[in-house]
Formats: structure tokens, sequence, C-alpha cells
């Protein structure tokens, strides 16, 4: 049935001779081999044993990673994906292993990451029976997936694996769940033939551009005095980042990024003002509202960048070119909308654009650069505090790495503080959870990080709060060796949450401070090599030791325990709003 | 100013297709007057549903384009009013019987 409304490529179905038989578990992996995937995240359970059987078999084409929980898994495969562009795969059983991967899918698809999940199901005939670790995971898992199938038969695997494929990585990339019933697993089929969907017949993920609005914008670019370009994700995700930089160039245009769209534009670029949003830089955020031109690429506007929509670049016309024709008009509306991949769109959008010349314009986020070093910056570079700060440390970081790292961030003061003064050198470096905020995504998504690119530093900074989320991955690390280094900054709070107490409920604390164990000890215990630095003057050389260590390694940084994060939009203010400093206008 | 809005969704007939339907409606808690759902008289590979919705202009419009962002979801047309839900619904029920 389903060829008929998909259409593959590859070799002849026609061939007279007898097929040799093999199961669905080994189908399903060769068509893993097939698509190109060499790495699996996963851990194995009842309904999934057939597969992990067939797996023990192909252990020299597919590397599996045993993971210490399911979360675990599906956020490596997101850092897998995230640094390499490829699709992850993450497997796991029925029940609560497939429940305990609903965070990461929800992550991923916020995020736009292309994730193939394998779960296995109990057998067809037990399907509603209440069955030992039966459960739903369709129906379950519908609002946090691009896509996904129940297989009940060994003969429909290779046709939805294909499929499975082509819809996480095309178009506005998402993730997939594919839950294969145990008879299915078990059942005989034909040695396949195995070709890549690349067609279904009620799916267009890569829009025709429209040249019309191509013109439109540029008109709209070309009258600009004040242009102001905005990088999303969508960018990094349809390597269009030379065509971003080079329209910037071209046009004399200032360019700000997303969170997820850091690493897009190299930090030290002289048109590159800096950081969007809530914690972002106080020029990007205050001069949205005076362009008179928004090109937003690749980007859905969301909630942390665009703070009280009604009071969002009310005086500027915006262009929006997006993937998703879901997000077009959705937040903010755009006067002259381009539904299309961000590559296409820029490589027509560059010929039209004529010499820009925004000399004020860009004096202006100069200045409001000067401001927000003064009073914040330097601050958090060179505390004169005897505790050390968060921005001293990244600073640190930076010096020492140059930006030439993988750096993969958790959720709260410290994501805010690295996305802040990281100086992001190489696309696709930055690695977060951005729309979901999940806390503990940072351990797991290094070790794939780390897994897809062995041969660049990845460095994990983490909070003590999401370090203890998914703690359990550091026996992922040992089992394998992952020379992942983790920066854990320790201010024994909650701390984003403990920021938010602080000005608007009254510093009334509720359970936000932590009793954290001894996590130097926790490290040793897992073989995994760690040093404790609470004094400045260490600081340097417990950075220089993590990062010139061969194998895992954990730098736990005792950090102030009620710094804050600025600049802030406080939550329903306008960019426009933004504070400095407490009680600042 | 919410009204009535009927919408006529063409889609694969596929498990959860319904469930999927109606999950972008709930999230966005868009009411659901009536509903009438079939397979494709000719092809039972495809199929549709007609929905009878109240909601306002602004998210009629973002709701079609969360449903045919919907991988099985063909298209999602709409019109303003019930008459096209009573008349559509009408031609359903007996093309069923």
């Amino acid at each position: 049935m389903d060829a008929l409304l998909t259409k593959t490529k590859g070799p002849s179905q026609l061939s007279s001779e007898p097929k040799k038989k093999i199961s669905g578990s080994e189908g399903l992996l060769r068509c893993l081999i097939a698509e190109g995937i060499d790495t699996l995240f996963g851990y194995p359970g009842g309904a999934i044993m057939p597969v992990y059987d067939a797996l023990y078999h192909f252990s020299d084409q597919l590397n599996h990673i045993l993971v210490r929980h399911e979360q675990g898994a599906i956020h490596a495969a997101q850092g897998y994906a995230r640094v390499s562009g490829r699709t992850g795969v993450a497997m796991a059983t029925s029940g609560p292993g497939a429940s305990n991967l609903i965070t990461g899918l929800s992550d991923a698809l916020i995020d736009s990451t292309p994730v193939v999940c394998i779960t296995g199901q109990v057998a067809e005939h037990l399907l509603g029976t209440d069955a030992f670790q039966e459960m739903d995971v369709i129906n379950t898992t519908l609002p946090v997936t691009k896509w996904s199938v129940q297989i009940t038969e060994a003969s429909s695997i290779p046709s939805q694996i294909a499929k499975a494929f082509y819809i996480a990585r095309s178009g506005r990339p998402g993730p997939v769940l594919i839950d294969i019933t145990k008879n299915a697993q078990f059942e005989m089929m034909d040695e396949i033939d195995y070709a890549p969907c690349e067609y279904i017949r009620t799916y267009s993920p890569k829009p025709e551009l429209d040249k019309t609005k191509i013109k439109q914008a540029a008109d709209l670019i070309n009258k600009a005095k004040r242009p102001y370009l905005l990088c999303g994700q969508g960018v990094l995700l349809s390597n269009a980042t030379e065509e971003l930089i080079s329209l910037a160039e071209k046009g004399n245009i200032p360019v700000a990024s997303t969170l997820l769209g850091l690493s897009g534009v190299p930090t030290d670029h002289p048109l590159y003002v800096g950081f969007l949003g809530m914690h972002g830089n106080y020029g990007p955020n205050i001069l949205t509202n005076e362009c008179d031109v928004l090109i937003a690429v690749g980007m859905r506007f969301d909630d942390r960048v665009t703070g009280n929509v009604s009071k969002y670049a009310k005086q500027a016309k915006v262009i929006h070119i997006e993937i998703d024709k879901a997000e077009i008009n959705k937040i903010i509306k755009a006067d002259v909308d381009v539904h299309a991949d961000a590559k296409e769109a820029l490589t027509e959008l560059l010929p039209l654009i004529n010499s820009g010349n925004h000399t004020e314009w860009l004096e202006a986020f100069k200045n409001a650069f000067t401001k927000e070093n003064d009073t914040v910056i330097q601050h958090d570079y060179y505390p004169v505090t005897k505790e050390l700060k968060m921005g001293e440390v990244i600073r640190e970081l930076s010096e020492q790495t140059k930006g030439d790292a993988i750096v993969v961030t958790d959720v709260g003061q410290h994501q805010m503080v690295t996305s802040r003064y990281f100086p992001f050198k190489n696309p696709k470096t930055n690695v977060t959870s951005g729309g979901a905020g999940t806390m503990g995504f940072a351990l797991p998504a290094a070790i794939g990080s780390k897994v897809s690119q062995p041969h660049q530093q990845v460095v994990a900074v983490i909070g003590d709060g999401g370090f203890q989320m998914t703690i359990q991955e550091l026996g992922t690390l040992m089992q394998y060796k992952i020379p992942v280094k983790i920066l854990l900054l320790n201010n024994n709070f909650l701390g984003m949450v403990r920021q938010w107490q602080q000005l608007f409920f009254e510093s009334r604390y509720s359970f936000t401070e932590m009793n954290n164990p001894d996590f130097v000890a926790l490290a040793g215990a897992y073989g995994i090599s760690a040093e404790k630095v609470s004094e400045r003057e260490n600081l340097q050389d417990a950075i220089k030791k993590m990062l010139k260590h061969e194998g895992p390694y954990l730098l736990e940084v005792v950090v102030a325990k009620e710094e804050n994060v600025f600049p802030m939009v406080p939550s329903g203010a306008g960019v426009g709003d933004v504070l400095l400093e407490i009680g600042s206008e | 100013m919410k009204k009535d809005y009927t919408i006529e969704i063409t889609a694969e007939n596929n498990f959860s297709i319904l469930n999927r339907i109606i999950n972008v409606l709930n999230r966005r808690r868009v009411r659901i007057k009536k509903l009438i759902a079939h397979e494709d008289e000719h092809d039972f590979r495809k199929g549709g549903a007609t929905l009878l919705l109240y909601t306002t202009p602004e998210m009629i419009e973002k709701v079609k384009h969360q449903l045919e962002k919907l991988i099985e979801v063909e298209k999602a047309i709409y019109t303003a009013g019930s008459g096209h839900y009573t008349e559509l619904s009408n031609r359903t029920i007996e093309v069923i019987q």
C-alpha cells in the first residue's frame, strides 16, 4: 500500500531469484545501515530484545552506545544531529522505555532536530490488553513528534524506515518515532533492496520560492535606513551561514542571533552585534524597536526573543524568511513573507541587494554595547567580589579555547552567561535546549556531540540543578571513555528560578536552594578525573588542566550563590524595556 | 470575534490521523461544534474529516496551517459559517448510507 503513496529510488524490485529470508529485526538494522547510520544510542528491554539480539551480529557496522536512561539516549541523538546535520537515532523498549523519550521528543520538535526513535512494542495480538509494559506510545507521543507510525508486520519495515528518515531530515527537521511490535521484529521477511524515500504525496518539505517576494524583500532592504538582520537556527540547518554573512556585508547590515542561531555568524565579525532575547545583549534588544526593516531568517519569534509582542518592532517592516509555513504570521505579522529554505532565499536575494552604508545605525549598536560593557560585561568578566562569577569562568574558557570548541549548555543562568560570552567561531558549535528549556539536556547531548565529532573539543557547561537530572550518564562516559569535558558551575541553587524569586517574588526563595553531593567524589566513583575550584587564582590552571586531559573530566567551579544574569527583559515587558541592572530603566 | 467556520480536511486514512487533527484543535482550545470523518468511498487509503469550529478569524487561519503541517494531511480548506458543513455532512451521510 505504501509504495503507491510514496516514491522510492533504488534497485529494481522485479528480480526473479528467490530472496533470502531475514528477520524483521535484521531488516531494520540493514535499513539503518543503508540510510548511512553508524551510531545508535539506546537501552534494551523486553519488547525490543529481538532487535538487540540482531544488533549483536552487527556490532562491526553499528556502534551502539548504551546509555543509562532513555532520556539520555534521545538527548545524545539530538547532540549527534545538531553538530553534524545528520539524523540521530535512539532506541528504547516499550512502556516506560518509550515514555522516557518524551521530553527529548518535545525538545527535538521545538528545536527542529532530526531524530528517529525506534521503540519496541508488545506483540500485535496483545495491543490494547494492558499487557506488561504495553503503552499507547503513538497516541502518547502524537503532540511531540513530527510523524510517528506503528509497524505490525516485518514487510512494512523498509518502506516505513525510509519514510521516517525522509520526514525527520527534510523541510523543518524534527523527531519521528517508529513503534515496532515484537511479532514484526521476529517475523521473517524477504532480504531487502532498501530504497530511500524521496516523495510523500501529502508532504511538501521544499517550498517553491516565490521570486516576487524576493524582489519585494530586496526593495525594502535597499530602501531601509536602519535594516536589521536576525539569524535563527534555520540558517544553520540549511547551511546558509555564508549567504547570511554575505547579505550582511553587502548591505552593511547589523546581524544579531537567536539562542539557537548562535554560531551562525562568528562573534568577532564586525557586523555581528550580539545575542537576542530575555538575557541577550542590550543593543540587539533595545534597537529592535528602532530598526525600519527587520529581516528574520530561519526563526520563529519565540516569546523569549520578542518579549511582549504588542511592543515588538511595531515601527518596522518585517521580512520573514522561513521554511515552515505555519510559523509565518503566527506571532509577528510579516510585511513580506518568504516561505522558503533559507539558503535558497538568501542566494536569490543577494544579487538584488545594493551596497549599503548605515554608519549611524551601526554606531547605535556600538554605543549600546559600550553601555552594556561598562554596566554589566566588565563586572562579569573581572568581578571584585571574593566569590567567582559565572562570567569570568566563561571568559577564561573562551580565552583558552579561542572559541574553537563545541559548547553544549544545559538550561538556566549558566546557559545564558555562556550564550552571551562564548566567542562562537564555527557553525554548529552551539548545542543547547532552546524552546523546551530541558534541564538535564547538556550531559547526554555532549556525549552525542563528542561521538559525532571525536576530533573536536566538546565542553558541556552545566549548572548543579540540571547536572543532577541526567547525572547517571556519567556511567556512559565511563563505559565508553568519551572525553567530554564537564564544566559544572555550582552555586548550590536553582539559579534562574532564584533570580526570578528575588526580582518578582520579593526574594521568597521557595525550594530553590540545594544541598549537593560531593561532585568530585561522585565523578571519582565513575572513574572520571575531577577537580573542584573555588578560588580565583586557581581557575586558569584548572581550566587548562581540564582542556588538556585526554579522557572525560569534571571541573566543578563554585560560583557566587546569588548572582543575577543581566541584561534582562522582564516577563511581559517589551524588548525596549530591557534592564541592565536591578531597578534600571 | 469568534464565529462558526467549516473546515474540510483531506488526508491519508492512517490510524491516528483523527487524533492528530483533534490534537491541533484541542491544544489551541478551539471549540469543535460538530464533526464527521470518513474513508474515501473510492480509495480506503484516503479519507477526510469535516468539522464545524467556533473560533476567531486569526485562529482559523493558524489552525489551517498547523493542520496542513501534519504529514498525512493533504489540505485543509475553511469557509465562514455552518452552511457548508451541513451540505458536506449531508452528502457524506448519503454516501455512507
